[in-house]
């Protein structure tokens, strides 16, 4: 079957899905992060997967969305989607000024660059006063062309949209020139070079989509939490959650970045949650009253973040290609 | 009012010192880390991760065992050592010759294992080592003060800098893993374990940023996450100076300080860690061999 097909299926079964189970907001909530998720990664797979520039600091394209939205829907009175065009703006500019300095040099140097942008963003956000310093930005009642912002669904629809752009982008990649191009560059940059490839501008040009997709979902999530902050949306630990999903669903294909995201963020619900503390104490495998017991209700909710630790490492040295390079093997 | 030009003199000439003072210990981390790198051509991204087992374990030796956070040293170095010499037999050697963005994400992964079990196993709190002289300074002429566990610090940096280059330039061991930080390849064409090289290479680094980050504990908050920060400082420093150059990032970390100083100074210390990654991104755009990095590698 088709790619295309396939991706339109998936994406015809997740519109239905929330008029089959009814609007239970927890239920929608999840699933609303297990797309954004997916649609994070698949955009940062775009630059990291197929032109091999893996970017440590796309937690300051998504702030940067986020945050230009919300300042210019409470400051300027903008609409909501007025607040994302402005948005990609910003971030794009980030990742101009980022692409420029970077892509001349190779190896490690993007990775630790990127990094240091987004610390620069992060910094600045937290001690301007336009963007609310430590306390963050909070949004009052917000509504678009009539249509109720209160409601969860909008933003369901709104990161499928955008997973779906991303997907397709990626699929685009795969079989244009452009594509080609990066990946020549991902295998080896100097034969790329010795081919006439313009190295910086197809880098550049792959960093601006990833960036823009990155952005417009920083919007989006900004405009549905209505409370963004610096450790919200501008920290490295989101960076480094959109690779990790992308590593563990297999870096530079296309369903890679998606099958992580619905593995790893219903884990890190789960996780966060306490199932797994409260569980183990219904069952009186621990008791409540143990020093155990309270040891583990008090900070298993915190655990997902070694959690993801522990993933990482056992990938990287077992499952180097992710999920989807287990089944390529085989092939 | 107008400040007299010999004030704002003595103004600038602390806040050098005390900059000085504190590059010398950034300066232990990043050598650390440009060893590693030189050696085994990874960025090790629980570098800092390392750093803040070394505060926790200065705290801890200090609470528990009532030993002076200096003294602990001949404790701390030794655990780190053989610590960072295990994380590299059963980790890292397996993922040497992987492309970099794999050995980034481990080591990425192993420092987020490292952070999070600090924090359930310590809690969030910050923890603050008070010695009896944690605030007490040495005046020197002209009203210019110097902190104590500072100076402290600086004279302990300086003596392990000092015994590392003579370890690096006088035993055979030493010269070997000069050697492999040279050329891994050529070395090991000369009959150097190149294996155990990257062993003791990690190692050294490993308890190079342990020492660094037991020097800092008395001046800083101790949490899990402390790591973070000094990652970020140690990677410019290393850059400033040259990927894998250890007489580089000796001098970058002295620079990082007095710049971090001057910034908090002259600007806002909200300000100064800006300061220093714009610092980083113009290493990166002028001069992306650092300062005493050999040309054409980047």
């Amino acid at each position: 079957m088709k790619q295309v097909t396939i991706i339109a299926i998936i994406a015809g079964i997740a519109a239905v899905l929330p008029l089959v189970t009814g609007e239970s907001p927890y239920f929608i909530g999840v699933m609303i992060s297990v797309l954004m998720m997916a649609a994070l990664s698949s955009a940062w797979n775009i630059l990291g997967g197929y032109a091999g520039q893996y970017s440590f600091g796309h937690a300051a394209y998504f702030g940067a969305g986020a945050y230009t939205t919300l300042i210019m829907i409470s400051t300027f009175n903008f609409n909501p989607l007025g607040g994302m065009v402005a948005g990609i703006i910003v971030a794009c500019i980030i990742a101009l000024v980022t692409g420029s300095i970077v892509f001349r040099l190779r190896g490690h140097y993007f990775g630790l660059a990127s990094i240091a942008v987004a610390e620069i963003v992060r910094l600045s956000a937290l001690n301007f006063e336009f963007t609310g310093g430590a306390q963050g930005i909070l949004l009052s009642d917000v509504s678009l062309w009539g249509v109720d912002l209160n409601s969860k669904l909008p933003f369901y629809y709104g990161m499928l949209l955008v997973l779906v752009v991303s997907l397709g982008i990626t699929l685009y990649m795969r079989s244009s020139k452009t594509g080609f191009y990066l990946q020549a560059i991902r295998e080896d940059q100097d034969a790329a070079a010795s081919l006439g490839i313009n190295l910086s501008f197809y880098k550049n040009k792959a960093l601006l989509i990833s960036a823009a997709l990155t952005s417009v979902l920083g919007s989006l999530y900004a405009v549905y939490i209505r409370f963004i902050d610096t450790s919200a949306v501008l920290d490295l630990r989101l960076s480094i959650e959109i690779i990790l999903t992308a590593i563990i669903g297999g870096v530079g294909t296309l369903w890679g970045p998606a099958v992580g995201a619905v593995l790893l963020v219903p884990l890190a619900e789960v996780l966060r949650s306490n199932v797994i503390g409260e569980a183990l104490v219904k069952h009186g495998i621990v008791s409540e009253k143990s020093g155990l017991g309270i040891f583990f209700k008090d900070n298993l909710a915190h655990a997902h973040v070694l959690v993801y630790g522990i993933i990482t490492v056992l990938c990287i040295l077992y499952l180097p290609k992710g999920i989807l390079g287990l089944f390529r093997r085989t092939k | 009012m107008l400040i007299s030009p010999w004030r704002s003199i003595m103004f600038f000439l602390q806040s050098l010192l005390s900059g000085i003072l504190t590059g010398g210990v950034y300066a232990l981390a990043g050598i650390g880390m440009s060893l590693v790198f030189g050696v085994m051509n990874i960025s090790n991204f629980a570098h800092g991760d390392l750093m803040m087992l070394g505060m926790y374990m200065a705290y801890f030796a200090f609470t528990l065992l009532h030993i002076d956070p200096y003294l602990s040293l001949v404790l701390i170095i030794p655990t780190a050592f053989l610590f960072g010499f295990v994380l590299e037999k059963v980790f890292i050697h397996r993922i040497i010759s992987h492309p970099h963005q794999n050995q980034i994400l481990l080591t990425i992964g192993l420092g987020l294992i490292m952070s999070n079990s600090a924090l359930l196993g310590f809690t969030s709190d910050p923890k603050i080592l008070t010695t009896s002289y944690s605030s007490s300074a040495v005046h020197i002429a002209g009203g210019i003060s110097l902190s104590v566990p500072l100076l402290l610090s600086f004279v302990i940096t300086c003596g392990i800098t000092g015994v590392l280059f003579l370890f690096l330039s006088k035993t055979t061991t030493g010269l070997a893993l000069w050697a492999t930080s040279q050329n891994r390849e050529a070395a090991q064409l000369m009959g150097i374990n190149v294996a155990k090289m990257s062993a003791l290479a990690f190692g050294l680094g490993t308890a190079l940023a342990a020492t660094a980050g037991a020097l800092i504990a008395p001046t800083y908050y101790i949490h899990p996450m402390a790591g973070h920060t000094f990652l970020l400082k140690a990677f410019t420093i290393c850059v400033l100076g040259g990927l894998g150059s250890v007489v580089g990032a000796g001098v970058g970390g002295v620079i990082i300080g007095v710049v971090e100083s001057m910034s908090s100074t002259y600007l806002s210390s909200d300000w100064k860690d800006v300061v220093v990654f714009i610092i980083f991104l113009m290493v990166l755009l002028f001069r992306p061999q650092g300062l005493f990095g050999k040309k054409g590698e980047q």
